[in-house]
């Protein structure tokens, strides 16, 4: 705030009343932040039924290890997501990245195996961005067809079997690893958050993300070069998510088949509880991760109280269409703010 | 439908008829009093001009009375409806009918199904085989022709019109719908001249069929021909009811804005223009609707295109800054050949293009007046992409201030007013010190002390040797912002004016000659 020229009386005029009203400011985010009341309402669950279990080192651990490779491609989603778009293809694609990343060359170093999932989810990214960006194609079908054509390769490379790499000692390891006490896959997924949050906030792409998603017509006349930056964001995504599929083969120490099977769903759902808007242009970092917490915590919940696996589905399910139908509560109390509140000064 | 032919109503405009009462309405939006109290009547068969500044809260009345927008208090009660309006269903049975700025067209139906839009929800008719109103009856065509549109066939889609048509297909809806109330918003803004005298029509038809018609506008002639009344508001107070007989522009002009308003003046003239390389040099540009269009902007020089809709005249604006591909021809930035095949390459080459749509291509909604206005610039307030946040702010807090915009640096620009919505737009582009500016419809939609401003910075802008085109379908608008004025037809341009010369009536003839 200090930057601001006091010579100029308009402009601190302004910068007074910003500093008025930040006060409120926080009040008002505390208002919006549904997911939030949603995970608080979880945890309290989580604490009368199990608590003590719930809140034990062991569980602790688990429950980090679970939210983190579905916390990175929840990222991935987002950015898509931010652009107006949709990526339903991110599971398929974890998937393929972890068996190739696992078979390839017998899967003999840790390392190599981040080169190749990296790459694996570089291509699929940018193959979908280049036929969105380029081709002018809908997300939604140009994502449902690699959700199919990577789930068939993942299907077809270990023909159903599950691959172990030949460092499999070397993934549990880094599974199993914790650095101060913090899983360190965990830690990887924090670095990514940070990562994505750098990017969105505080540089020139992610501003043109944002642009491009509200209003793409006003990002091209204003000379944003959309057709670049969208491609930029689909091969982003794609790295996140192969990084997601090198993730689960140091937590399973294996590239099953099923990996990252309805993962997208999962990841659609935590950004749209996040507040994210699925027609572009707003939703935050923070409320990605808060979505993604959520998702694991109720699934770790579900277990604690030996609820079926099948049943645990059902569940997901309907939290999803509760926390969309809180979102839309949400807006339609914002437009309601919009249009009854008096003015504030 | 009866409609169509109610000319046998019974109401006389001098028994003065209360057609709706407004008291005390109030509509307050967070930071904004939109309204502040404004009483107001209107009368059966009697047009209600209401005018104001952009911001003066005269859109904002018409949307309550339509129940669009709900009130924040105060009441609107209209005769004939037992109790007050709350929503848009209820005004519509109470007989309210709303003409938006922009028309509501479906691009995919024929004209003669837009005709019958509201038959497609009347009733609770839902069976499937349920007959359908016959949209290319003989009285189709006859309500067509009603609004100027008799050569159209009923059966084209309503894609292919252009924006005055579309608008005055919107109108025809007012002929096969039972209404009391009529409120054209803005209708005009986007007609062109042309059209102007098919509304009068209709609205002298509605008039003697007993209608109170509230006709919301800043153009102070066009009010003046249509009205019966003028209410006119500042800052969301209703300052003063007048005659319109026994008023006139200039007096409705200097309660609009507060004070006298002072005339334009010309701009200065060219600084040695002669033997200076042009800055843009177009040769036989083809595009969009443009066919074989040439013409040189001087350093200083503020040239004027001046055509109809559909002349081309947007055609060449996008063209030559890159926001649509040249199909042929040469384009010269300072004597050199460049080519422009995206607006990118535009921003980059010292080229800004101020949109005419600024809804749609001037600013992006979800963005605050900071992130608008740093939106072209932002590279430049950046290293190794990461923006510098402290550089943006402090660049975007003196933009404020030296604009004027209303509302802070963190306020939507969506929610602003026309006026300060395009001044954001003018500080964006102008950030990228532009060697060539070209502005396409500067003024759309904006009140008259906005003008003011945006006329004096494109005055300032030729004053620094920056080369401007200003497109407008204005033609006093261009008479006295430009230098030069070129009009345009079918494409190609036809002739050449000195604004200091010319008047209104040269360019409009030139732009509507040999057109039927």
């Amino acid at each position: 705030m200090a930057t601001a020229t006091a010579t100029q009386p308009p402009v601190h005029h302004h910068q007074e009343e910003q500093d008025q009203s930040r006060g409120q400011a926080i009040g008002g985010w505390l208002k919006g932040q549904y997911a939030l009341y949603i995970l608080v309402a979880l945890l309290l669950v989580a604490t009368i039924t199990r608590g003590s279990v719930f809140w034990g080192a062991t569980n602790l651990t688990n429950l980090l290890l679970q939210m983190s490779i579905i916390g990175v491609v929840v990222l991935a989603e987002l950015i898509v997501v931010l652009t107006g778009g949709i990526d339903i293809s991110v599971g398929s694609a974890l998937g393929l990245a972890a068996v190739v990343a696992a078979g390839l060359f017998g899967g003999p170093s840790v390392l190599l195996a981040l080169v190749v999932a990296l790459v694996i989810g570089g291509i699929v990214g940018a193959i979908n961005g280049w036929l969105v960006a380029f081709r002018g194609l809908e997300p939604f079908i140009v994502t449902l067809g690699m959700l199919a054509l990577a789930r068939g390769l993942v299907y077809a490379y270990g023909n159903g079997i599950p691959i172990n790499p030949g460092a499999a000692a070397s993934f549990a390891e880094l599974g199993q690893a914790t650095f101060i006490g913090i899983p360190v896959l965990a830690i990887i997924w924090l670095a990514m958050v940070a990562l994505v949050a750098f990017l969105l906030y505080r540089t020139v792409w992610g501003r043109r993300v944002y642009a491009i998603g509200s209003n793409v017509e006003a990002a091209r006349s204003s000379g944003i070069p959309v057709k670049a930056t969208l491609w930029s964001v689909y091969i982003l995504a794609g790295l996140l998510v192969g990084l997601g599929g090198w993730m689960f083969l140091a937590r399973f120490a294996s590239g099953t088949s099923t990996a990252g099977n309805l993962l997208e769903l999962e990841a659609i759902a935590a950004v749209v509880i996040g507040g994210a808007r699925l027609a572009g242009g707003y939703g935050k970092v923070f409320g990605a991760v808060v979505g993604t917490i959520i998702f694991a915590v109720i699934a770790n919940l579900l277990s604690l109280l030996n609820v079926s696996t099948f049943l645990q589905d059902a569940f997901r399910g309907a939290l999803i269409l509760v926390a969309v139908s809180l979102a839309t509560v949400q807006f339609s109390r914002k437009r309601k703010m919009d249009s009854t509140q008096p003015a504030a000064k | 439908m009866a409609t169509l032919l109610r000319e046998d109503s019974s109401s006389s405009p001098s028994t003065r008829e209360v057609a709706f009462t407004a008291v005390g309405v109030k509509k307050h939006y967070p930071g904004v009093k939109a309204l502040d109290g404004v009483d107001l009547e209107g009368y059966a068969g009697s047009v209600l001009g209401v005018c104001g500044a952009n911001g003066a809260g005269k859109s904002t009345f018409a949307k309550l009375l339509a129940g669009v927008d709900t009130l924040t208090d105060g009441e609107i009660t209209i005769a004939g409806f037992d109790h007050p309006v709350r929503n848009a269903a209820e005004a519509e049975q109470a007989g309210v009918l709303m003409m938006h700025q922009e028309p509501l067209i479906i691009d995919d139906f024929t004209v003669g199904e837009n005709v019958w839009l509201y038959k497609l929800r009347e009733g609770r008719d839902i069976r499937p085989w349920a007959q359908k109103v016959d949209t290319n009856s003989a009285e189709t065509r006859k309500v067509l022709q009603g609004v100027g549109l008799g050569h159209l066939s009923t059966r084209q889609l309503a894609r292919d019109l252009g924006p005055g048509q579309r608008q005055m297909l919107s109108l025809s809806r007012a002929a096969v719908t039972h209404h009391k109330i009529m409120i054209l918003d803005e209708t005009t803004a986007s007609t062109s001249e042309e059209h102007f005298n098919d509304i009068l029509e209709l609205v002298a038809r509605e008039k003697a069929a007993g209608t109170s018609i509230i006709f919301v506008s800043h153009r102070l002639n066009e009010v003046f021909a249509m009205c019966d009344r003028i209410a006119v508001l500042r800052n969301g107070r209703l300052i003063k009811v007048l005659d319109a007989a026994d008023s006139n522009p200039d007096e409705v002009t200097t309660l609009m804005i507060g004070q006298a308003l002072k005339a334009l003046e010309r701009p200065a003239p060219i600084q040695n223009a002669s033997g200076q390389v042009p800055v843009m040099s177009v040769h036989d540009l083809y595009g969009g609707t443009a066919r074989g269009v040439s013409f040189d902007v001087s350093p200083g020089e503020i040239l004027g295109l001046y055509g109809l809709v559909g002349s081309g005249r947007s055609s060449v604006a996008r063209t030559i800054t890159g926001q649509r591909p040249a199909v042929s021809g040469s384009i010269k930035l300072h004597g050199k050949d460049i080519s422009l095949p995206t607006p990118g390459s535009g921003v980059s080459k010292g080229i800004a293009y101020l949109t005419e749509d600024r809804r749609l291509e001037g600013f992006v909604k979800d963005f605050d007046n900071g992130e608008n206005m740093s939106l072209v610039v932002l590279p430049k307030m950046s290293s190794g992409g990461v923006v510098k946040s402290a550089v943006e702010k402090k660049r975007v807090r003196e933009l404020i201030g030296e604009y004027q915009v209303k509302g802070g640096t963190g306020t939507y620009t969506r929610t602003l007013s026309g006026g300060n919505q395009q001044k954001v737009v003018v500080a964006k582009w102008l950030e990228t010190d532009p060697e060539f500016v070209v502005l396409d419809e500067p003024t759309k939609g904006i009140d008259v002390g906005a003008r003011a401003n945006i006329y004096e910075i494109i005055h300032s802008l030729a004053a620094r040797g920056k080369a401007v085109l200003v497109v407008s379908s204005e033609a006093e608008e261009l008479l006295s912002l430009c230098h030069r004025i070129l009009v345009m037809r079918n494409g190609q341009v036809v002739d050449e004016f000195d604004p200091e010369v010319a008047s209104t009536d040269d360019l409009i003839r030139t732009a509507l000659s040999t057109q039927d």
